[in-house]
């Protein structure tokens, strides 16, 4: 091996990534490579010379005297110093001083390789704050939350996979015991004060160490299903609103999150954070409650617009069975009784009983204080519904009425009495914009459409006066009405229903002429709904 | 026995009509049934021996068609039936002539009585 001279020796150094500072006996600097000129910015020529421990300082654990000791005996010392670089930044190096003593045992330098340890302390110490910030949240924050010890499931995902299992969520809807048993490896590692509370646990230990399947009622297992599809699938989070249970089996209705950091994931961890929402919830039904309260008020409102047609409707019929009954009886006084006259006339009894409980039907359905409730419909047998339940009023209104129904539109999922209603209320609106017109004008319209996006919407045009320009937004308000006798909340109500439906209402000036047309619009039922709702489309709606 | 004498029923719902013609059927008589009184004014042969309308019918009400029967010459007694109490209608048909004025639902014996009165006038 060839032997370097020292310019050689020195070159080397200089290819080293450490920070190679070589000081003699009284700690004066004799070698700095490169990397020490780096590392702390003073050159070569500055160091040289200086005294080392007061170029950079040398703040240790230990006082440096302690050290140096420590050096002289074992010949060997290794770590951290707080430095400072040329430029006064504060530095950790991490630092190994060895002894070099000439043949008769003197010391004769000491040679220090060291690194900057600072951005991996800033590291620690960035994690450290982290995981404080995260203890402080878990236990601080108005939100149960839930440390999850998931690895059970994900082992059992895993030999789902393995298996040939593509779609975990297929499966595990059709296989509730898998979802049970997942729950029940579902382990709790921790959870905060909030969570107690909220559950109604006493102790911590009540839920720590256990499973999550008790906190979970049958009905929210899609929901436990979703989590698990979406850690499957790597999701960051998933939240959705559900019920869980406390210890003692009572429901809550809660804000359910549950997300997964990527370094919790690799521990199988996952994080449940838990909103109560029971307030929000009975706040939202109590409104629910006062709006449908409200709806159920303007319907009967409306009703008692037009009870005389009522009354009628229903005596036309009652008129008609008196009469056959009385037909009835004079064929059965006859000398040689007729039967099969009374046969025929029983029928027609039979028949017009009918007709009048079916008008009786449909007033009380709009009487009727009930929640409303979703099913599918079938828009323009509604529509068709409306004009038969006015049909009197129409009459002797003497109300042209044209109605032109596209026969390609989705059913809607809907109240079918609420949609009525609104129907109704547009139809009895037109109705009586036209009571003073003369007979040629009298013209109502309806059509319905397919519209944007698979919706339907139904316009509603009458030929009255129409209403001032620019107040189609007001038409909406509560207590705006142009009528003498009105309340103003029909169309205030007929909006709210129709948002409530996820749909909208609208006022304009008639095209080609005087009047007011408004348009309903309704979302389509989504397939979802159209699977889920009992359908309504194919039996009761059919006038 | 001798033919069956006509009475024209004009209603123009049905079921009611049809329930009108059939009373007077089961009582010995022809009844003929009309939703509105153009049907009836163009049908009009002279065999009719008397009336029974709704006052409410689309187009003519009954109350027209009483004065359009008159400025035909057209003496035909009319019956006249209300849906519901209407005084100023009820005065006006009678100041047209209606021989009687009835209220629905009709009783059949009050009605029948009122036909007999026409047919012997």
């Amino acid at each position: 091996m060839a032997r370097l001279d020292r310019a050689g020796a020195s070159e080397i150094l200089d290819l080293v990534h450490d920070a190679i500072i070589v000081r003699d006996a009284a700690g004066h600097i004799v070698q700095w490579n490169l990397a020490a000129e780096q590392h702390y910015g003073w050159s070569r020529s500055e160091a040289h010379g200086q005294r080392l421990c007061e170029l950079l300082g040398c703040t240790a654990a230990a006082p440096v005297s302690d050290i140096e000791n420590l050096l002289l005996s074992a010949g060997l010392w290794e770590g951290e110093l707080t430095r400072r670089d040329r430029n006064g930044r504060e530095m950790a190096v991490e630092a190994r001083w060895s002894l070099r003593r000439d043949r008769t045992g003197v010391p004769l330098h000491i040679v220090e390789t060291s690194r900057d340890i600072s951005h991996r302390r800033r590291t620690e110490a960035e994690a450290r704050l982290t995981e404080y910030r995260y203890r402080n949240l878990f236990q601080a924050m108005a939100v149960a939350f839930w440390e999850i010890d998931f690895s059970g499931v994900g082992n059992m995902l895993r030999a789902l996979f393995a298996d040939g299992v593509t779609d975990v969520r297929a499966h595990m809807l059709a296989d509730r015991q898998f979802t049970r048993t997942a729950m029940t490896r579902s382990r709790v590692r921790d959870v905060n004060d909030k969570t107690l509370s909220l559950f109604g646990a006493a102790t911590r230990e009540e839920i720590v160490g256990g499973t999550v399947a008790r906190f979970w009622p049958a009905e929210s297992e899609p929901v436990f299903i979703e989590a698990v599809v979406a850690s499957a699938e790597k999701r960051p989070h998933y939240i959705t609103e559900t019920k869980l249970l406390t210890v003692t089996g009572a429901e809550i209705d809660v804000l359910f999150t549950v997300s997964w950091s990527p370094e919790s994931r690799k521990e199988g961890v996952i994080l449940l954070g838990v909103i109560d929402i029971g307030d929000r919830k009975r706040a939202e039904e109590a409104m629910h409650g006062l709006q449908a309260d409200l709806a159920r008020a303007a319907r009967i409102s409306i009703l008692g617009e037009f009870t005389a047609s009522i009354a009628h409707e229903v005596n036309q019929p009652l008129a008609a069975i008196a009469t056959n009954g009385e037909a009835g009886l004079r064929w059965l006084d006859r000398p040689e009784p007729d039967i099969e006259e009374v046969r025929s006339l029983s029928a027609r009894i039979v028949a017009d009983a009918r007709r009048a409980a079916e008008i009786i039907g449909r007033v009380r359905a709009m009487a009727e204080q009930r929640p409303p409730q979703r099913t599918l419909l079938d828009v323009n047998a509604l529509i068709e519904e409306t004009l038969l339940f006015l049909r009197h009023d129409l009459k002797s209104h003497a109300i042209a009425v044209s109605a032109v129904l596209a026969t390609d539109l989705p059913p809607i999922a809907g109240d079918r009495t609420q949609i009525q209603q609104i129907l109704v209320n547009l139809a009895v609106n037109a109705i009586q914009a036209m009571a003073d017109l003369p007979v040629e004008r009298r013209r109502l319209s309806v059509h319905s459409v397919k519209a944007a996006g698979r919706s339907v919407a139904v316009t509603i045009e009458d030929e009255g006066n129409g209403f001032a320009a620019g107040a189609e937004a007001r038409l909406f308000d509560s207590f705006f009405t142009t009528k003498p006798s009105g309340m103003g909340m029909g169309l205030r109500i007929c909006r709210s229903i129709a948002e409530a439906h996820g749909g909208t209402i609208e006022a304009r000036a008639r095209s080609g002429g005087a009047g007011a047309a408004f348009t309903l619009t309704l979302p389509g039922a989504s397939w979802d709904e159209a699977v889920a709702a009992p359908g309504e489309v194919d039996d009761h709606t059919k006038v | 026995m001798t033919a069956e004498r006509i009475i024209s029923v004009v209603e123009d719902d049905e079921s009611l009509r049809v329930a009108l013609v059939g009373l007077l059927r089961a009582s010995g008589y022809a009844g003929r049934g009309f939703a509105s009184s153009e049907d009836y004014l163009g049908v009009r042969d002279g065999t009719c021996e008397c009336v029974v309308t709704d006052i409410h019918l689309p187009g003519a009400s009954g109350i027209e068609m009483i004065g359009l029967l008159r400025a035909l010459g057209d003496d035909t007694p009319v019956i006249v039936i209300t849906a519901r109490p209407e005084p100023a209608l009820e005065r006006e048909a009678i100041g047209r002539g209606a021989l009687c004025i009835l209220r629905k639902p009709v009783e059949a014996k009050i009605l029948l009585d009122c036909v007999v009165r026409a047919l012997g006038a």
